[in-house]
């Protein structure tokens, strides 16, 4: 280990540098406060290139430390990143690291079962389809990967996500980027996009609105890829809305209007509720209700 | 044609199922003789592509097995007449040629007498089969519109080229089936299919269309993402919604409105025409048809009046 002057470290080489989305703030405070206790690694060429250890060098810059304890290696590059993967593997890689890790293996030439063989520590199932989702992620402009980290997109997404081209990416980012996303309302959005995109050819602004949330976001879509159900939808909440709903009782019907029978669920804790549940019920048929939802099941209405 | 493995397994009883049919539809019955797993006809949407494990085609071949589980079956005392094919889980006819797989069933069947046997295919020649051909075995084609034969049925027989194969199986004595299915829904399906329905009417004789099925585009869930991975439109342009059975399917009022179209159509043919659905809930039986079939047992019973109908005392 030896002292290694900051200025002569390139820190803007930044060739085997893997983190993504990591706070500093944590890290510049401890480095104020110890120093650096675990050396950095730097490859030994005319300005050292840091290896391991960028992070806390960008921060003992900042915090104007002139030195810094360092391990001078003098390895090849496919030898020193792999030293940088190893180092930080036990902390765990997010999703865009991972990638990062992956595309720079890949980049500098590493033979493909090694990569494939390195996907095992990262938690992932190393197969060929996936190293190549995770090298397109690793090329994608840095408003997507925010995107991506941000909302912790699933792999399976992100698969779909890839399947847009450029302009059509900008515009989903740009109309998703402020909402929160489950998981399943990302695939459906995705999913519906894709439906639209087939049929169309391409996108344009207006399939992808700006929103106020993802809901809405969600039925506009929905009510252009699935017009006759959102018309169904909307006849039944229209039903509802002016139906008097008795407490205890509940009318469950089939979201795809596919069953041809609807459910009446009773809650009763005696037989004079029952009675009264019952009067209750062949008030709503009386009023037409029942047979408004019923012919909404039969596929004779739009 | 195909570069697919093929694999040779030792047929045994259990490659002849009852149709696994679907949860909530109603299924005719068919019994299901699997000789081939696989098909190198490799239609776009085709549900073997999510049923199937590997791409191999496996062939199971035992004549004596195969034809003694038959007799069980035949033999057991049943008040329908049985119905079987070998067009379940691949083509019945893309490979026969070179395998001479159907032939012996073919025999059996016209010894046998009392059942039938249907080899449906997208492919248009079985003219190797015509010295096995009896009364007893239905040669029956998967019909759509060309237009989508072209984008998603790429490998198979033309469709006129499947019209001339169906005469040809009428003109030796076969009666014939018809199956349109999938029916899809694209921009101009429905001109599509009066031109289609139209070839029908002029190349067939309509006496001897034994049946003619219906069925609507489906498949399993799995199938749904390969589908728009794979961006076929014209797979993908109609309403979707999950079924009851989880598979994809048009929504309801799509598929009554086309139903009723390609069932009126056909009925100008010839009003005798004997057409069923495939799969699907007694509510649309009853608002196409306006029949009550509430279960498979009902529409097994329609199946066994055709048959006597056509067939007389012959089975």
């Amino acid at each position: 280990m030896t002292q290694v002057p900051l200025s002569r470290i390139d820190l803007k080489d930044g060739r085997f540098s893997l983190s993504y989305g990591r706070d500093n703030a944590n890290l510049r405070s401890s480095i104020d406060a110890v120093g650096i206790i675990e050396p950095v690694i730097l490859l030994d060429q005319k300005s050292y290139i840091p290896v391991a250890g960028l992070r806390r060098l960008h921060c003992a810059r900042a915090l104007r430390i002139r030195s810094v304890p360092a391990i001078i290696v003098a390895i090849s590059e496919q030898e020193a990143l792999l030293k940088a993967i190893h180092t930080n593997i036990e902390r765990g890689y997010n999703i865009i690291e991972k990638a990062s890790v992956l595309y720079k293996m890949h980049r500098l030439g590493f033979p493909r079962p090694d990569i494939l063989a390195l996907m095992r520590y990262l938690d992932l199932n190393p197969h060929e389809k996936i190293l190549e989702i995770f090298i397109a992620i690793a090329g994608l402009e840095i408003v997507y990967k925010q995107f991506i980290f941000t909302h912790n997109v699933s792999l399976r997404n992100i698969e779909s996500f890839l399947r847009f081209d450029m302009p059509e990416r900008r515009r989903i980012v740009r109309s998703l980027a402020g909402f929160h996303l489950t998981e399943s309302t990302l695939r459906e959005i995705f999913e519906m996009l894709h439906i639209l995109r087939i049929r169309k050819g391409k996108l344009t602004g207006r399939d992808i609105p700006v929103l106020p949330n993802a809901e809405s976001l969600r039925a506009y879509l929905k009510e252009r890829t699935h017009p006759i159900l959102t018309s169904l939808t909307r006849k039944l909440k229209a039903i509802r809305d002016t139906m008097p709903m008795p407490r205890g009782i509940d009318i469950r019907v089939d979201p795809f209007f596919e069953k041809e029978y609807i459910d009446l669920v009773l809650r009763i804790k005696d037989y004079d509720d029952l009675r009264t549940a019952l009067a209750k019920i062949s008030g709503l048929a009386d009023a037409g209700y029942l047979r408004s939802i019923l012919e909404l099941t039969k596929g004779t209405i739009r | 044609m195909s570069l697919q493995k093929v694999q040779f397994v030792e047929g045994n009883t259990d490659i002849i199922r009852q149709c696994p049919g679907t949860k909530h539809h109603i299924c005719c019955g068919y019994q299901t003789i699997d000789l081939i797993e696989g098909c190198v006809l490799s239609c776009s949407y085709c549900i073997l592509k999510a049923y199937l494990k590997n791409d191999a085609i496996k062939i199971s071949y035992g004549p004596d097995a195969i034809t003694g589980e038959l007799d069980r079956r035949i033999d057991a005392g049943t008040d329908h007449i049985l119905r079987f094919g070998t067009g379940e889980l691949s083509d019945s006819l893309a490979l026969d040629r070179r395998l001479q797989l159907n032939a012996f069933l073919v025999d059996y069947f016209g010894k046998k007498k009392k059942a039938i046997l249907e080899l449906k295919s997208k492919w248009a020649d079985f003219r190797h089969l015509i010295p096995h051909l009896n009364p007893y075995t239905v040669i029956s084609f998967s019909v759509s519109p060309q237009r989508f034969i072209d984008a998603e049925e790429k490998r198979t027989s033309p469709i006129r080229k499947r019209l001339k194969a169906a005469r040809l199986a009428q003109d030796n004595g076969c009666f014939v089936g018809l199956h349109f299915d999938p029916v899809v829904i694209y921009d101009g399906f429905e001109r599509d299919y009066r031109y289609l329905i139209e070839d029908i009417g002029r190349i067939l004789d309509p006496e001897k269309i034994i049946w003619i099925s219906l069925g609507l585009l489906r498949f399993p869930a799995a199938l749904y993402g390969q589908l728009i991975e794979k961006k076929r439109k014209y797979l993908l342009t109609g309403e979707f919604i999950r079924g009851e059975d989880g598979k994809y399917r048009y929504i309801k009022p799509e598929r009554i409105r086309i139903y009723k179209l390609l069932y009126k159509l056909l009925k100008n043919i010839d009003s005798r025409l004997f057409i069923y659905l495939c799969m699907e809930r007694a509510d649309i039986w009853k608002e196409v048809f306006g029949l009550t079939i509430q279960d498979n047992e009902s529409l097994i019973q329609l199946f066994d009046k055709r048959i006597k109908n056509l067939y007389g005392g012959m089975l």
